[in-house]
């Protein structure tokens, strides 16, 4: 029976199948021969495991039903831990085989550009249908000769904190500048209240504190020509030197071997009143206002605002994680996983997960920023437009593949990392400055 | 007839008659052949030839899906620029021998414990050796939670007992960081000597004990003038595994630390791994890995000469 | 030998064998105690009060259960027990006839092959995995088990040959002379005569390389990408460390229940297993 089952579904699932509904089962009994589409075709889709678990929830639980529904495929998702995802497509292109859609973070399809299938139409109908995609989008899944992959979304980063213990240190509103921020923090950290970040080998709050404080102070790793490294000038070594005392007065020391998560566990359990994250913390509190309770007993996250980064001398800016599905160049079933693409990325299929994720991450493409959503929580407000003001690293020269290298091998943080632990701040520049002219010579 | 004279044949000739394969394997060196084709294939599929490929690898430029060109010997020159890879060098080196020491130290203590007789001796050496048992990455997950920043429970008895005030960042300050890797390391392998050695305790004739005893010998003395260098040719095995194994650790540290705050952890194989497989510069990695080798061939040829020395002493 | 008074063998030999005992096993415990115990107490941070980390008064088995429900757990432990059957097996057998031959056969090459076969041991796996990936691609074996089951043998088999190499060596000549004067060929001798006196070695040998095969980690994460085909230990490193839900819990329940298949079976074997150890450390 399941057999038949199927091969209706597909029978009616079919480009003009309308018409041949009538006359297809019996016919393929007649003929005893099977139809074109002898199997469903199976769509691998590997995710980082989202720091939203709501979503990833949504995705095995409606979408999944839905694309059988919609597509005939039978979609298979996975998630592992977003650390692993560039070891895991290293190994899947070397062994030939493995997920047929990658979700790649930052600009890590960069590094795949020759094992990535061409997704332009895709694209294209995606951008021309939904208002354009995001410069910091654009800069990551294209490499100036052909579309890597179908951007997927944008992850916010703000900071969150602590709305009465900021006030009780004296802050009616969050920092504007770093200066300030230093102040501030100092403070709060005599207080038993130190500021979080992490500074260890992390694909997300990494980066996306390290690289906008580069920024904030004038400092960049390449020049707009792509090859010449400008790392190592005064206004990175300003900042290295800001960081170095930032940390020692305002944050908790253990930062140094944080991951994505710890910041988060260390926010919910009150040991640090402000930290650079996505909307997670937030949002999880809010999803469990029973279990996350502040000193007083009243749920934490009526205490909880979001802010972006501080200025700078420079400026202020803000990197937020972009990311990209990758359509892989020794999938067997790339008809199949193109069709998915383009049907996941559409208005009406995307709506459900954007809603899931409930403003942690923007769409890919602009109209998202219209979305219902944003109106129902002013908390979440500062996320809406975050995607407009990013840069991303590579800056100023193109978001290619060897910024995605000195990303990769965490330069600049170890650069802050290394002076935070006592290294002159010059040295350490000049460390980082060694290793990218070693990247950008290649 | 005084004496019949069998000639050898004569053995065999109420024996089933032999196919021509079968007189064949008669030979010592066709049946060795046989015997051995099954691992000689293996091997060479799975190891020589791999091998072979990793060298040609780390001469390349090979990227993830890109296949590179011919390069020579740059990889190996750009690597003794990268101060990532000295680091990870003399951090090798460093939790080598660091751990080899404790571990031999603490597992010949043990070893010495074990070796007395007392009630439950049998049931104690079975639990002692579960942490070289169960799969390091599982008892390694255990301990990054005791080490956590946040929720450590050694932290947590440290300050109840008011040894300490603040908290150990056992993880995030790079000199503990590889404090916690060399601990974590040495509560692995010390079973591991501990039975081994133990093992070469109970060969030695304990009346070679009791006779330096009687001539007035303290215990410190008969240890080292008695047990020792009887021990002494197990003890340079053991040592010898374990340097192999330490040297090209990867799953503790991956867990662990994955190469620690700023690289303070990494190790060969680690590094390899985070720029082979995590940014996809195959031929870099390959490079990595391969500068292992001829220090453990080192090692272990000077080792090996060391245990032939002391064998025909 | 501790001579003398009582307060002597307390110092020198109770308490340290206890405290040995005690650094060696806490983690285990540990483990079982996370196991059981609710999310709320698991996250309290350590200066809280009302903390008792050494017990809990609520043990819950939400973690077991979420990981026998929510992830492919019981998957891994299949997988990862017949790779580690099957490899154990093919490693034995090619163990079997090397550690005969290099051990009582004699031909040209004899020493060198053994050195050789200890040579591929120092080879770093971090180097053949890339190289390992090709050669798994043009055999088509990616994402299977199999890429496993005939990759593992490479390290399990210098173990095994050594360690049946010891056994062999210790038994004697004449009993194979014997039977071949009796007129069985060398092979039968071999098979019906000198392998059933080593089946404590063979079952040592087995035992250690089922032990090995179940550790081994990054050939595994390597050549395996499928949440279904995964081994226990890349299944609970890469699908229990997620974003910010805390999952200790389960990982600890991961690594409790990962671990007790080998610790059974080398509690009903351990006089084999530590002959092993010491067999492949003394031969």
């Amino acid at each position: 029976m399941p057999r038949i089952h199927r091969r209706k579904l597909l029978q009616l699932s079919g480009a003009g199948a309308i018409a041949a509904r009538t006359g297809g089962m019996a016919a393929i009994l007649a003929t005893s021969r099977a139809p074109a589409i002898a199997q469903t075709a199976t769509v691998h889709w590997l995710r980082w495991n989202d720091f939203v678990p709501a979503s990833d929830v949504y995705l095995k639980q409606q979408v999944i039903p839905a694309a059988e529904k919609a597509l005939g495929i039978k979609l298979n998702i996975e998630t592992i831990n977003g650390n692993d995802l560039q070891a895991r497509t290293t190994s899947a292109i070397q062994s030939g085989s493995g997920p047929d859609v990658i979700c790649g973070l930052n600009n890590w399809p960069q590094l795949y550009a020759e094992s990535v299938a061409d997704v332009e139409d895709v694209v294209n109908e995606i951008g021309k249908a939904q208002g354009g995609f995001y410069d910091e989008s654009k800069a990551v899944a294209n490499n100036g000769k052909k579309w890597l992959g179908v951007p997927w979304c944008v992850l916010g980063a703000q900071i969150v904190y602590r709305k009465s213990w900021l006030a009780e240190a004296g802050a009616t509103k969050f920092p504007e500048t770093w200066d300030e921020y230093r102040a501030l923090g100092k403070k709060l950290k005599a207080a038993g209240r130190p500021v979080g970040q992490t500074l260890g080998h992390t694909f997300g709050d990494a980066p996306t504190f390290t690289y906008p404080l580069m920024w904030s102070y004038g400092g960049k790793e390449v020049e707009a020509d792509g090859k010449t490294v400008v790392i190592n000038s005064k206004g990175t070594v300003d900042s290295v030197k800001f960081m170095t005392a930032f940390w020692k007065e305002a944050h908790d020391e253990g930062g140094l071997a944080w991951d994505d998560t710890n910041n988060n566990r260390a926010f919910l359990a009150g040991t640090i009143s402000s930290t650079l994250n996505g909307a997670s913390i937030y949002l999880l509190a809010k999803s469990k206002p029973e279990t996350y309770l502040d000193e007083k007993g009243k749920p934490m996250h009526l205490d909880m605002a979001h802010s972006p980064l501080p200025k700078g001398p420079a400026g202020q800016y803000g990197y937020h994680l972009p990311m990209t599905n990758m359509l892989m160049g020794y999938s067997k079933n790339q008809k199949a996983a193109k069709d998915f693409l383009r049907w996941m990325t559409s208005k009406d299929v995307y709506q459900g997960w954007f809603n899931s994720q409930g403003g942690y991450s923007v769409g890919a493409t602009t109209i998202w920023e219209k979305d219902p959503l944003w109106d129902k929580d002013p908390v979440m407000l500062p996320f809406r437009a975050a995607a407009r003001a990013g840069r991303f690293p590579g800056y100023a020269g193109p978001a290619g593949r060897q910024a995605a290298e000195g990303l990769s091998k965490y330069l600049v943080t170890d650069m802050y990392a290394k002076a935070v632990q006592g290294m002159p701040a010059e040295e350490s520049v000049k460390w980082a400055e060694g290793e990218f002219r070693a990247i950008y010579r290649a | 007839m005084a004496v019949t004279s069998y000639p050898v044949s004569e053995a065999y000739a109420g024996g089933p008659r032999r196919g021509a394969f079968t007189r064949l394997l008669e030979d010592e060196r066709w049946l060795a052949l046989v015997l051995l084709l099954p691992t000689t294939l293996l091997l060479a599929i799975f190891i020589a030839y791999p091998f072979e490929k990793g060298i040609e690898l780390s001469v390349t430029d090979s990227k993830v899906g890109v296949p590179g060109v011919f390069v020579g010997l740059s990889n190996f020159v750009a690597l003794m620029d990268d101060s990532i890879f000295r680091t990870a060098v003399w951090n090798t080196f460093y939790y080598t021998i660091v751990t080899t020491i404790f571990k031999l130290a603490l597992g010949l203590w043990l070893a010495l414990l074990l070796n007395r007789h007392f009630r439950g001796k049998a049931v104690t050496r079975a639990f002692v050796l579960l942490p070289f048992i169960i799969p390091t990455v599982l008892s390694t997950f255990a301990w990054k939670w005791m080490f956590d920043p946040t929720f450590s429970v050694i932290n947590w008895t440290l300050f109840r007992v008011g040894l300490i005030h603040g908290r150990i960042n056992w993880l995030s300050d790079p000199d503990l960081a590889m404090v916690s890797v060399i601990i974590v390391n040495i509560w692995r392998g010390v079973p591991f000597y501990a039975i081994s050695l133990l093992a070469g305790l109970q060969t030695i004739n304990p009346e070679l004990q009791e006779a330096a005893a009687i001539d007035g010998a303290r215990p410190w003395q008969r240890f080292w003038h008695v047990t020792w260098p009887l021990l002494l040719p197990v003890t340079m095995v053991v040592v010898l595994f374990s340097i192999i194994q330490t040297f090209a650790d990867f799953q503790l540290v991956y867990v662990l630390t994955s190469g620690g705050p700023a690289n303070s952890t990494q190790l060969f194989a680690t590094y390899a791994y985070q720029i082979g497989v995590g940014t996809g510069l195959l031929s870099q990695g390959a490079a990595i890995s391969l500068a292992m080798f001829p220090i453990l061939l080192i090692v272990v040829i000077v080792q090996l000469l060391y245990i032939r020395r002391v064998e025909t002493h | 030998m501790i001579e003398g008074a009582r307060w002597r063998r307390w110092v020198y030999f109770y308490i340290p064998l206890a405290v040995f005992v005690f650094v060696l096993l806490f983690p285990f415990y540990w483990m079982m105690v996370t196991t059981v115990r609710p999310d709320n107490e698991l996250y309290r941070p350590w200066m809280a009060p009302n903390y008792t980390p050494f017990w809990t008064l609520h043990p819950t088995l939400e973690h077991i259960k979420f990981l026998l429900g929510e992830t492919l757990f019981s998957t891994w432990m299949l997988n990862t027990l017949l790779i580690s059957i099957a490899a154990t097996i093919i490693s034995l057998f090619c163990g079997l006839l090397a550690g005969y031959a290099l051990s009582r056969l004699k031909f040209p090459f004899a020493g060198g092959l053994g050195t050789g076969i200890f040579i591929t041991y120092l080879v770093p796996q971090t180097l053949l995995f890339i190289p390992l990936a090709d050669i798994i691609r043009s055999f088509k074996l990616g994402d299977t088990p199999w890429a496993l089951i005939l990759t593992y043998p490479t390290f399990l088999i210098p173990f095994c040959t050594w360690l049946l190499m010891g056994y062999f060596k210790a038994i004697p000549k004449e009993l194979e002379e014997c039977a071949r004067i009796d007129g069985a060929t060398r092979w039968r001798a071999m098979i019906y005569i000198i392998f059933p006196i080593a089946v404590p070695g063979i079952l040592s040998a087995g035992i250690f390389a089922f032990t090995l095969s179940w550790n081994e980690f990054i050939y595994a994460l390597v050549f395996l990408s499928s949440p279904a085909e995964k081994t226990v230990p890349v299944g609970v490193t890469s699908e229990l460390i997620r974003g910010d839900v805390f999952f200790w819990g389960p990982l600890m329940a991961g690594a409790l229940l990962g671990s007790i298949p080998v610790a059974m079976i080398y509690s009903f074997f351990v006089e084999y297993y530590v002959a092993g150890l010491t067999g492949s450390v003394k031969g």
